[in-house]
């Protein structure tokens, strides 16, 4: 039985620009199969088996529906509208792992150095230093901020080694915004997402979203960067044991470094945002 | 193995020629994960496939010196099995309590043995002959001993002497279950056999015994 706070999440499930008409993108949401398409009238349209319709919104260039009843707005990122801003698609990658294990991967930095070696981190930058972790009561997300890291290279703009500072968002049980230090604008943020389908517990597909300050990287090396950090991040998540995210305390070990994930894994705990996650220690 | 009533816990994970000093590779032991791996001095050690931080496969991780680290963070496990590096944190001194999961190992006539930790019996003999190769099945055990009427069950595996490319050989293998139906063969044979001719009887084994189990 799928909980009823699961059930009435907002949930990305195709771009919005990719979007055909009948039948569309067929799918699963939470086990069960969905379409994605465009009706007769232009309409974007979200079916599950019985043909019922489900709640749609359309933002961040993705397709959102809801399979319970919506008990909040989809969140917003305010600078996603910023004048200036590159927003990009970056397509999708199915990963066979909890959605939860997929957010979790993404809060976490002190994995730059091994899993995306001379790239987001290297060896011997590898120390995480105290940063803040809290729950913003207003929106009820997961915060962490001056959270700050060594990376060679820290985006297609960047050259040479830098110090970027991080601040990472969980605005949903099954997405992830983190805003970085933008090479090109010293002062501004750059943002990327990852917005989570969940297929089953345990298999997912990732749709990550940028909206960057960079008029010179063409599209395709912007893309091709961000699948090469996902397929490197795949390599790991494929490969956790359980699959599912470990939710009681004992069956894993976090350190001061792991905050985020730490909060994280409460928030859902608290809210009984459970699908995906294994709850007792096995 | 259940073999005549005797038990024994040890299962082949290998050749010792095959894990080199500073490689990991993963094993299996009645249906537990496994990281085998060799130590830059050349100790052996066999443990859960799984780093108790994020739950990682060790399998996928990296030898440096005397230590197994964990691909995901760099956690790094002494070959008594504690944690002594975090690279997150580079000053702190590792809980004791944080360490990797270790099963028995052992090697013997260029064999790795697995056994739960603290319950194996004595080694499985094997002695007089010489490692051949591994090689991996689409097959169980029960369905190669069935293929190999002239050889006998003992503790590890079949052996016997029997024609086998075109050869009489005294031969051994090694029977280790994995997952999904498949079984690894580590192989052995009489010092004067002729390795090359006894190999590629065992690829036309293989090839017959998977046809039988798929048709």
């Amino acid at each position: 039985m799928i909980p009823q706070a699961v059930q009435d999440c907002w949930y990305p499930l195709a771009m919005a620009a990719l979007t055909g008409p009948y039948p569309g993108r067929a799918t699963q949401l939470l086990g069960q199969p969905i379409r994605v398409f465009r009706d007769a009238a232009g309409t974007i349209r979200v079916q599950g088996d019985a043909g019922a319709d489900l709640p749609v919104i359309l933002r961040f260039g993705h397709v959102w529906a809801c399979p319970g009843t919506p008990q909040r707005d989809l969140f917003t990122i305010p600078e996603a509208d910023h004048p200036g801003r590159r927003l990009v698609d970056c397509g999708v990658v199915r990963v066979k792992c909890s959605p939860l294990r997929a957010v979790e991967n993404f809060l976490d930095i002190a994995h730059f150095p091994f899993v995306h070696t001379d790239i987001l981190g290297a060896e011997p930058h590898t120390e995480v230093g105290r940063y803040e972790v809290h729950i913003r009561e207003d929106t009820d997300e997961v915060w962490a901020t001056k959270v700050r890291f060594h990376q060679p290279q820290a985006a297609m703009s960047a050259e040479g080694g830098i110090e970027t500072e991080y601040m990472y968002r969980v605005p949903a049980p099954t997405a992830a915004v983190l805003y970085k230090t933008c090479p090109a604008r010293p002062g501004d943020w750059d943002v990327i997402g990852i917005f989570v389908q969940p297929l089953t517990e345990e298999l997912c597909d990732v749709w990550p979203w940028m909206a960057l300050y960079d008029d010179v990287t063409p599209q395709a090396a912007l893309i091709q960067f961000q699948q090469m950090i996902f397929l490197q991040d795949r390599s790991i998540l494929e490969n956790q044991i359980p699959r599912l995210l470990p939710l009681d305390p004992g069956m894993e070990i976090p350190t001061q470094a792991d905050l985020t994930s730490v909060a994280y894994r409460r928030w859902l705990k608290r809210k009984g945002l459970t699908y995906g996650a294994q709850m007792v220690a096995a | 193995m259940k073999t005549g009533g005797r038990v024994t816990n040890w299962v082949a994970n290998g050749l010792s020629r095959d894990v080199v000093a500073g490689v990991v590779v993963p094993g299996r032991w009645q249906g537990v994960d496994l990281a085998i791996w060799r130590s830059a001095t050349g100790v052996l050690r066999a443990w859960k496939d799984r780093c108790p931080h994020r739950g990682m496969r060790l399998s996928h991780g990296f030898v440096r010196g005397e230590g197994l680290s964990c691909i995901y963070h760099g956690w790094t496990y002494g070959t008594d099995g504690r944690c002594r590096s975090i690279p997150a944190h580079p000053d702190l001194v590792p809980p004791a309590a944080i360490r990797a999961e270790a099963l028995d190992c052992a090697e013997a006539d260029g064999v790795i043995w697995v056994a739960g930790a603290g319950e194996a019996g004595p080694l499985p003999a094997v002695t007089g002959l010489v490692p051949l190769r591994s090689l991996a099945l689409h097959a169980l055990p029960g369905q190669i001993a069935a293929a190999l009427p002239g050889l006998r069950l003992f503790p590890g595996g079949l052996r016997g002497v029997v024609v086998l490319g075109g050869i009489q050989t005294s031969l051994c293998l090694l029977l280790q279950e994995l997952a999904r139906g498949q079984t690894m063969i580590h192989a052995l044979c009489g010092p004067q056999d002729d390795p090359v001719a006894v190999s590629r009887g065992l690829e036309d084994l293989r090839r017959s015994i998977e046809q039988g189990v798929a048709a």
